[in-house]
């Protein structure tokens, strides 16, 4: 009897939570769809006819696709630059235990973005590189690196010793361990490691913000559009945080399995 | 193939000695086995020698070369972990091939070797498996192809059939000394399995703490063990031991029962000592026997051992004559005179 009844309350519990975090979105869903007399009209309507006009609107009036190619481009190249550094300071962390490393590189996850902006600011102004893709690219580094080099540490700690010694007895150097046997192996975590880190690139809003203007604007900034006119646009605002989450969404679901399997992977093993 | 000479050899782990000074002249082809209990610092005596671990102090020689600053992959050494170690994403033919292919060994010479390998060892057929596809026993043997086919100056062995099952073991534990018959590559061989030791070993080295104990062939140690130590490990079941002291030629035990012991030295009268007498040294005799008071019988068919009550002290004796007694029953058991072994109870020393 009790069994039953707890089992009740645990399912109560993940209807409760999985409906916390998805009606915002489906809410964010059907409003895309309404329009705006809709999207205000008090009770909210259910039943109503749906029009795809604020997603013609986000692709037409705005400039959507470039923000998209910008969004991109700086994710990607962001993520790169990551893995790219990432991967090589987590090994050296996994196998040389430099715990106190990788704490440096965890504080600046700690630390609020906004105190970087004063900084960057004026680096990137003096150097010229406002509104520019570098710029972007090394700011979004700093939210991604130490995603990469937290889930890889703990990634290749798991990977036995053993491997590695019988490679260096065989003959191979460290680089050759590191890129031949280290790295095939590490596939699961680098697609976690890739995936979250290219979400957290897509989904930032406060860099982009003050760093890019015309040119390098990303899609957060698009939303802030809709916001900026005399009167919200909520059905613009909606529409593109769809289009904006579409492709985080779909990159998480097609990984999903290596995500979940990769984070566990690194917390079995403390 | 090479001679491996470990001379003075220390290891410490920041304050914590575990290695203190240990000789071992290897000769080239020699089949050595470490062995000793838990924790007595083989495997980071033979991670020393592959260079896993770095040398606190003396020096290992490879042949004339010292190797103590020599990286692993520069000593030409082969190495057989207990779990195997092998690549999971490379194919049991990739993983034999690794070390030749890294030292750019042309492309026939590598295919030739190890389909030699694979033939010695009987992995013909599997060569395009992945390791996850294969039984424990079979990743064992690609995991000593992987150490034979590059013909390396010495072979390491770190409990290599300890995650086998009992029978696959005692198979193993003939082919590898087989393979080492007809490649005649030197070779340190860790174990904790005394059986195995002296199944296999040209030259055991016993090992204790982190100092070594005694080294000889297997049967020098069985029959004139340098210690207590050494006596109580090796052999099994294991050597009885008595307390008591020498007088007049004869072992007289605390418990007062006097025992013959052939050229007991005269110098000695009255010292403590430890007496020792291997299980199969006790001999059935109804008419000189002294009595013993048996709690245990265990046949095995081939020999039957008896635990009892003998001098004051538990023993076992092995007997090949099949012992028909009850446990509470007395049987009338005499050692060997000529096989006891005598120790200084203080030193642990053999006298
Ligand atoms: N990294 C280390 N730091 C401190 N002490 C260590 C370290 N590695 C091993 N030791 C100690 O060194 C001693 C010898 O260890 P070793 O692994 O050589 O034992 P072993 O003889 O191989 O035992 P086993 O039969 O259990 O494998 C042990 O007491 C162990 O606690
Ligand atoms: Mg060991």
């Amino acid at each position: 009897m009790k069994a039953v009844g707890l089992r009740i309350l645990f399912y109560l519990a993940v209807v409760l939570l999985a409906l916390i975090v998805l009606l915002p979105f489906l809410w964010m869903l059907i409003s895309s769809l309404k329009t705006q007399i809709d999207i205000v009209a008090w009770p909210p309507k259910f039943i109503f006819s749906p029009t795809l006009q604020n997603y013609y609107k986000v692709f037409g009036e705005q400039d959507f696709i470039r923000y998209f190619i910008n969004s991109t481009i700086v994710a990607v190249f962001a993520v790169g630059v990551s893995l790219l550094l990432g991967l090589p300071a987590a090994y050296s962390i996994a196998r040389f235990s430099q715990r106190r490393l990788a704490m440096v590189i965890l504080l600046a996850r700690l630390m609020p973005g906004i105190s970087f902006l004063m900084p960057w600011y004026i680096i990137f102004s003096r150097l010229g590189l406002m509104d520019s893709y570098v710029a972007l690219v090394l700011s979004h580094v700093l939210i991604t690196l130490p995603i990469v080099v937290w889930i890889m540490s703990s990634y290749f700690e798991t990977i036995p010793l053993e491997l590695e010694e019988s490679a260096m007895v065989d003959g191979a150097s460290r680089h050759y361990i590191f890129l031949k046997i280290i790295l095939p192996l590490s596939g699961p975590g680098i697609i976690t490691a890739t995936t979250l880190s290219f979400i957290f690139s897509w989904n930032n809003f406060l860099f982009s913000q003050v760093l890019s203007m015309e040119k390098t604007r990303t899609l957060p900034i698009a939303v802030f559009n809709f916001l900026s006119y005399a009167d919200i646009d909520w059905g613009g605002v909606m529409a593109a945080s769809v289009a904006i989450m579409a492709p985080a969404l779909v990159l998480t679901m097609i990984f999903q399995r290596y995500v979940v399997s990769g984070l566990t992977m690194g917390a079995v093993k403390g | 193939m090479a001679s491996l000479q470990i001379v003075d050899v220390r290891k410490a782990y920041g304050p914590t000695r575990v290695i203190h000074g240990v000789d071992i002249a290897i000769d080239d082809g020699e089949f050595v086995i470490l062995v000793g209990p838990s924790g007595c610092g083989k495997s980071t005596l033979l991670r020393m020698i592959a260079g896993l671990e770095s040398i606190t102090g003396g020096e290992i020689r490879i042949g004339p070369r010292v190797v103590n600053d020599v990286p692993p992959k520069d000593r030409d050494i082969a190495m057989v972990f207990q779990n195997y170690a092998l690549y999971p994403h490379m194919t049991v033919a990739e993983n034999m091939a690794f070390s030749m292919k890294l030292r750019k060994a042309p492309k026939p010479e590598i295919e030739k070797r190890v389909s030699e390998a694979a033939e010695i060892l009987g992995l013909t057929k599997l060569l395009d498996r992945y390791p996850r596809q294969l039984s424990g026993g079979q990743r064992q043997r690609v995991a000593m192809g992987r150490a034979i086919v590059r013909d390396p100056q010495v072979f390491l062995f770190d409990e290599p059939l300890s995650n086998l099952d009992a029978k696959l073991r005692v198979q193993m534990r003939t082919e590898i000394k087989q393979l080492h018959q007809r490649l005649k590559t030197t070779t340190v061989y860790v174990t904790h399995d005394q059986i195995e030791a002296m199944t296999m070993a040209d030259k055991i080295v016993v090992m204790h703490d982190g100092v070594v104990e005694q080294i000889g062939a297997p049967l020098e140690l069985y029959d004139r063990p340098a210690n207590l130590f050494v006596a109580g490990f090796i052999g099994s079941p294991s050597m009885n031991f008595l307390k008591g002291h020498l007088q007049g030629g004869r072992f007289v035990s605390d418990s007062g029962i006097a025992l013959p012991v052939a050229n007991a030295p005269a110098a000695s009268d009255g010292k403590p000592i430890i007496y020792g007498i291997r299980p199969e040294h006790f001999i059935l005799d109804d008419t000189n026997g002294l009595s013993a008071e048996v709690s245990v019988v265990e046949p095995t068919g081939s020999e039957t051992q008896v635990f009892a009550k003998f001098a004051g002290s538990d023993v076992v004796g092995v007997f090949r004559e099949r012992v028909n007694a009850k446990p509470g029953q007395q049987i009338r058991v005499i050692p060997d005179p000529n096989l006891g072994h005598l120790f200084d109870e203080q030193t642990g020393k053999r006298i």
